[in-house]
């Protein structure tokens, strides 16, 4: 049984690393800040693997304590990972087919339920 | 005393299979009303955010209190040690699992949010009634379970006494559990009284004794067992003073709520101003849920025969219904006392409407389902059910 | 609450251990106006005063569409009127005995003993240490039992799918939500959007607590009451005039 489950998370963490650098639809911001050669995740890998946790962590800290820093906020992710429809210049849902999130997720088959009542594109005035 | 032979039924027959398909195109039906509720939302049902417990709650309700009321004839066998009952005592102890299975199972599939039911089982808000019901009703099967496995084992059969005993106390404390979820909104008049959660513990006694005959009469009629006339009378005059009892309770709350002075305004509207909660109450609860009944159980014409017994249990359970549908649903129309002393015009107030939907019946009706199937499937594959419940038989029981 | 203890102490290591933080390093992001990093303390009690005498029926309409446009509500499609969201509503009340008709705004009462929380199963309805008493939807089930609860009808129900939700203010399906005293301009010392649209001294907002504020002074010196005191709920929201 033991053995089973380093098996099946080992799997489960090296699913998520298969995806480092294919990954090409990183979001409007994400991708200009990449190309500009600055960093802004110092460690992608871990924030690829803990960002479940992070983000939960300062979920509680700002409902429950009243903690609104920009560190791991969720808006923060979503205002650099959403893409642009050039055409009629809407943003694109993060959670929707092909975009960032639900694409990853769906790679390492992950559900997520965070946008069943988070907004899915950055706030108005960014538009 | 241990020649009771317990059987499992053959259920090979063609009404067998009808039986279970049928139940599962119910319960298949509640499924699909689930997924429609759960992908369009709430709006497609009748609820509302004034009536927030509708149809689905009447029924998860009906059949969590039945289940403990259920229990009660194994408890009177092994608790207060009649052993006329002890024939009875695994179907009751089954009856009450599959009754309660169906009830949670209309809980829960009407929650906002079932995606969370783990939510609901790793985060307890121990000051919640709600949240110690969840520990009550997961007990309960645990207790119950372990309660049928010391009947059935013959080696344990000597503690069955005892676990009998926690079995009907975990069931007493269950059932009160389940009125004070109501007996707690001390906002709402209607619920707002000590008396709400006796009440239901007698509510139980009736309508799980009403659902148990009527599962014992069609199991052995359909299997063709002899079921004699002894246990089948002392069921009915059971019967009959429960509802009785119940009938009481419901005196007792009313004319509590009617003398004091801030709980008029409800008692009223059910009453005597209430509409179609008020004709419910009178024509369904009292009438056909209550005096008909016992007419028929107690009436010298009515009383030996047995499809009148069987017509009994059925009005007791619809008036079961009726009678949660005008707490739950009834309580919650009657808008609460926002100001004391002063009339509010507008904006809150109203009598507050509710218009049931297919979907939340469908829901309903799927736990009723749920609870039939379990029970048909398991005294097929166990043996729960005596071979015969002769009158000589029942009778060396008794004396024995 | 442990649990939250934990995860920060976990959270904690893995900062130290890998050096996991965002380098804002000439990247502006959403920039606040202040930030707040303390936890809130009970030190402080948001409260609201609703002088109904001052409140005209033009206010209340006006607080109620403040309150729909900063939090994003009242834009449901599919649900009927009983079943649409209503964090804040108008009512209308006459003394039986001097027939004196007032108006006013009824919302969530931030009780300080609230029952929603106590009656919710999962601790998804809660209170601040301020006072403020929010929904976490994360934890809520949709069971509803703390809408059965509220003495004040102040809470709704999702009943159809959202989209375009505010950034500040996630709502979803499913899940129950009511009046958070716009808990996100609060804690950016701000005042709540329905005190903000009313010109008169009418609605003050303000720390309960806080001997200077003019919420506190002015409760000092006229009658006030809470609705339904006798529940002995403590109320953060507070009227005079009725
Ligand atoms: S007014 Fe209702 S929702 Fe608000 S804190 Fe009190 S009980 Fe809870
Ligand atoms: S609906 Fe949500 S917030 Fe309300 S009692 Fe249930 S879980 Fe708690």
């Amino acid at each position: 049984m033991n053995r089973f489950l380093v098996v099946f998370l080992s799997l489960f963490v090296s699913s998520v690393f298969a995806y480092i650098d294919e990954y090409v639809n990183l979001g409007e911001q994400a991708s200009s800040i990449k190309l500009s050669g600055k960093v802004f995740h110092k460690n992608p890998s871990i924030i690829r693997k803990m960002h479940p946790e992070f983000l939960r962590h300062k979920r509680d800290k700002t409902l429950r304590q009243g903690i609104r820093t920009n560190e791991y906020s969720l808006k923060g992710c979503v205002s650099c990972h959403a893409n642009k429809n050039k055409i009629n210049n809407q943003y694109y849902s993060v959670d929707k087919k092909g975009q960032f999130c639900s694409d990853c997720h769906k790679k390492v088959g992950v559900s997520f339920d965070c946008f069943s009542c988070h907004r899915t594109v950055p706030r108005e005035d960014l538009l | 005393m241990s020649n009771i032979r317990f059987e499992q039924i053959e259920g090979k027959s063609l009404g067998f299979y009808t039986l279970i398909i049928g139940l599962g195109i119910l319960i298949l039906a509640a499924l699909g009303s689930v997924y429609y509720v759960e992908h369009y939302g709430h709006f497609v049902t009748g609820m509302n955010n004034r009536i927030v417990w509708g149809m689905p709650h009447v029924f998860a309700l009906f059949l969590i209190v039945a289940a403990s009321g259920a229990l009660n004839l194994a408890s009177i066998y092994s608790v207060f040690n009649k052993k006329l009952y002890k024939p009875l005592s695994r179907l009751s102890g089954l009856v009450a699992l599959s009754l309660l299975a169906g009830g949670l199972m209309v809980l829960v599939l009407d929650l906002g949010r079932i995606d969370r039911l783990i939510v609901a089982m790793t985060e307890y808000n121990f000051k919640s009634i709600f949240a110690w019901n969840i520990i009550l009703y997961n007990g309960f099967f645990v207790v119950v379970a372990i309660y049928l496995w010391m009947m059935f084992e013959r080696r344990m059969n000597k503690f069955s006494h005892k676990v009998g005993l926690v079995a009907f106390s975990w069931r007493l404390i269950l059932t009160t559990g389940t009125g004070s979820i109501f007996g707690f909104l001390v906002a709402r008049q209607a619920y707002d009284a000590v008396i709400m959660a006796p009440m239901f513990v007698i509510m139980s006694f009736s309508f799980g004794l009403a659902s148990f005959i009527l599962i014992l009469m069609a199991s052995y009629k359909w299997t063709n067992r002899p079921l004699g006339d002894i246990i089948v009378n002392r069921l009915r005059n059971l019967l009959g003073v429960f509802v009785a009892a119940v009938m009481y309770f419901v005196a007792v709350y009313h004319l509590g709520n009617l003398y004091l002075a801030e709980n008029t305004g409800i008692e009223n509207f059910i009453l005597f101003d209430g509409g179609i909660y008020t004709k419910l109450f009178w024509y369904g609860q009292i009438i056909l849920g209550g005096i008909v009944p016992i007419g028929l159980i107690y009436h010298p014409i009515t009383k030996g025969d047995r499809s009148m017994l069987g017509l009994s249990s059925v009005l007791i359970i619809i008036g079961g219904f009726v009678q949660l549908y005008v707490i739950i649903i009834g309580g919650q129309a009657y808008p609460m006392e926002l100001f004391p002393g002063k009339e509010v015009l507008e904006g809150y107030g109203d009598i507050a409407q509710y218009l049931v939907s297919l979907p939340e019946i469908f829901l309903g009706i799927g736990g009723i389902a749920l609870a039939m199937i379990i029970v048909t499937f398991l005294v097929k594959f166990l043996a729960f059910l005596p071979e015969s419940l002769e009158d000589d038989l029942a009778d060396s029981y008794h004396k024995g | 609450m442990n649990k939250t203890l934990n995860r920060r102490d976990f959270i904690k290591i893995m900062n130290a251990t890998t050096g996991v933080a965002i380098v804002a390093s000439g990247i502006t992001l959403t920039t606040f106006a202040s930030v707040s990093e303390i936890p809130v303390t009970n030190k402080k009690r948001w409260g609201l005063l609703i002088n109904t005498n001052k409140l005209t029926e033009t206010d209340i309409d006006g607080m109620i569409n403040a309150c729909k446009q900063e939090q994003g509500w009242g834009t449901e499609i599919h649900s009927t009127a009983s079943q649409k969201p209503a964090w804040i509503k108008k009512l209308k009340v006459k003394d039986k005995a001097t027939n004196k008709v007032s108006s006013l705004a009824l919302m969530c009462q931030h009780c300080e003993e609230p029952p929603c929380v106590d009656v919710c199963p999962t601790n998804a309805s809660m209170k601040r240490e301020d006072g403020i008493v929010l929904v976490d939807k994360h934890l809520c089930i949709g069971c509803r039992y703390c809408m059965m609860a509220c003495p004040y009808d102040a809470r709704s129900f999702v009943h159809e799918t959202l989209n375009n939700q505010k950034e500040h203010m996630p709502r979803g399906k499913g899940t129950v939500e009511a009046c958070t005293m716009c808990v996100h301009k609060v804690d950016k010392d701000e005042t709540p959007a329905c005190v903000e649209s009313v010109n008169s001294e009418a609605v003050i907002f303000g720390n309960l607590y806080d001997e200077s504020s003019q919420i506190n002074r002015t409760l000092r010196v006229i009658q006030s009451s809470q609705i339904r005191a006798d529940l002995n709920l403590n109320t953060g929201v507070r009227y005079s005039g009725i």
